[in-house]
């Protein structure tokens, strides 16, 4: 009961520095799978086009990651020196993965018949992709963009270490503080509380996204290719 | 294909610019045009590089980037070597003396203070300010009751009733070689009827309690002050000074001449009770630090008027 009231001195006295970090903890995050999305999603899309590669680029994203991310970022800091730059493209690399996966495993998933019938309608390859295989996959690339943002909300917090700021400033207080139980505790809450929301608020996108419920559109779309 | 390859490269290429280049909207980066202060993981290091920050942003119109939690003053030290960080918030004469410049250590204050200040010039290429009032060392603590109920001052004075004391001190302390227990017997002359070795953050309240009748403590330590402990003065000088400074590298005093004259201002600003009091504001009633240090320049004006 003590540390409740000790957290919520906390909170009462240092709110402002509070949000000020999950904001910054939360954009390093954000950043990184926007990158990763930006890097991730068209090599997946490229490697579900070409089989061969896919056995390549998929296990080199296993390889990073497995690097604990305590080593990650030391190496890291070895080439990009300190800083906030640093962790954006430690969890860029964390993203990777799970991005490329699901983007490679959402368009190959797309129904044989669906591609055909497109390529029949005189369809372009980029057509294809557009307006068949992106719409049916999103969901599954929504799923991939998810999984990559809890992750990177859990590995920015160790950012503090090479001086990145965000919530792991509070954590890492709270350890050297005397008796620093609520500070810790102010610091991991809403840490755990970003990760819990975020995958709540995507989990919401990507079931908007499902193509089912859109599957009037979708096959409008198909039908009317000249749109 | 090729147009979609020769894309996906664009698309790569440009994330590497934006990364390696300048910071991310909304991240303040290691930026090219803003200064880097770095601090250790000590509350105390963390207030005095916030009352830098506010300084800094009060005064002029800089960026400031703040590099937290780097592990010791030698990390400190290796970061401003590598560009990583412009200033260093909390240097210790004692501490760059055997780690930086590793030298013996010199027990005359000023003397330690001009060695570093001519040393960092000449090696690193920095500057070493004058301390800002405060010296974070080792103090033998007893509870002010029993310093006036005894007349106890300085360490000296605890000559004539060591033997029937306790005392409490920092596990490493008792068999350290130099200014450890042993040395001390010898400066000093002589020895407590018994010690007892323990963790740093127990020793305070240890001797508030009176479980132990002195302890050796940190100077700077919020609780000497909370709980009433009067330091007493190391009269033989038997512990090296560690009177606390910032740090700054010439390129940035060069590129920013106005950041000279901001860092001055703090020198001998604040004393060692004053950061007792500053540290206790952060570590016992749990304010951060920013929080802390910002008041604390508010209520001095920001050190304006004295110029």
């Amino acid at each position: 009961m003590e540390v409740m009231k000790d957290l919520f001195v906390y909170f009462s006295e240092n709110g402002a520095y509070v949000w000020e970090q999950f904001f910054r903890h939360f954009l390093m995050s954000a950043y990184g799978v926007l990158f990763a999305a930006i890097v991730g999603i068209p090599v997946g899309i490229l490697i579900a086009r070409y089989h061969k590669l896919s056995g390549w680029v998929i296990s080199l994203a296993n390889i990073i990651q497995t690097i604990p991310a305590l080593a990650m970022l030391a190496v890291l800091m070895l080439v990009m020196g300190l800083g906030t730059n640093t962790v954006v493209f430690a969890l860029f690399l964390y993203s990777l993965l799970p991005i490329i996966k699901n983007t490679y495993t959402g368009i190959r998933n797309v129904d044989a018949t669906l591609l055909e019938s497109g390529k029949a309608m005189g369809m372009t390859k980029f057509q294809v992709l557009r307006m068949v295989e992106l719409p049916l996959s999103l969901s599954v690339i929504m799923a991939g963009l998810r999984t990559a943002l809890v992750i990177t909300i859990g590995v920015a917090t160790i950012g503090t270490f090479i001086g990145a700021g965000g919530l792991g400033d509070i954590i890492l207080r709270g350890t050297n503080a005397q008796d620093g139980t609520a500070i810790i505790l102010a610091g991991a809450i809403p840490t755990a509380l970003m990760a819990v929301i975020a995958d709540i608020v995507m989990g919401w996108i990507e079931r908007k996204l499902l193509p089912v419920k859109n599957k009037k559109g979708t096959t409008a779309e198909i039908e009317n290719p000249a749109v | 294909m090729r147009k979609r390859r020769t894309s996906i490269i664009s698309v790569i290429m440009i994330f590497a610019i934006i990364l390696s280049g300048c910071s991310l909207p909304g991240l303040s980066g290691s930026d090219k045009d803003s200064i880097s202060i770095g601090t250790i993981s000590t509350s105390e290091s963390q207030i005095m590089g916030q009352i830098i920050r506010l300084l800094i942003e009060q005064e002029t119109d800089l960026k400031v980037d703040m590099v937290n939690n780097l592990g010791s003053s030698i990390v400190a030290h290796q970061a401003m070597i590598n560009d990583d960080v412009d200033i260093s918030a909390t240097r210790y004469t004692g501490t760059d003396l055997a780690g930086a410049l590793q030298i013996d250590p010199v027990m005359d204050p000023d003397k330690a203070m001009e060695i570093v200040q001519t040393e960092f010039q000449k090696q690193f290429n920095q500057k070493w300010y004058d301390s800002y009032g405060f010296d974070n060392s080792y103090a033998f603590t007893i509870t002010a009751e029993l310093a006036e109920r005894e007349n106890i001052e300085t360490v000296s004075d605890l000559e004539g009733v060591a033997e029937d004391l306790s005392l409490g001190v920092d596990n490493a302390w008792l068999t350290r070689k130099g200014d450890g227990y042993e040395g001390f017997v010898e400066e000093y002359g002589f020895s407590f009827a018994n010690t007892f070795p323990m963790q740093i953050g127990l020793v305070y309240q240890a001797a508030a309690s009176g479980e132990m009748d002195v302890v050796l403590a940190y100077t700077t330590d919020g609780r000497i002050k909370a709980f009433d402990l009067k330091v007493l003065k190391d009269d033989k000088q038997f512990f090296p000074p560690y009177d606390t400074s910032p740090v700054a590298s010439n390129d940035i005093l060069q590129k920013y001449p106005e950041l000279d004259e901001l860092l001055e201002r703090l020198t001998g600003k604040i004393d060692t009770e004053k950061m007792q009091e500053l540290n206790y504001e952060a570590d016992g009633e749990m304010r951060e630090p920013t929080i802390v240090a910002k008041e604390f320049l508010e209520e001095n004006n920001y050190f304006r008027d004295e110029e």
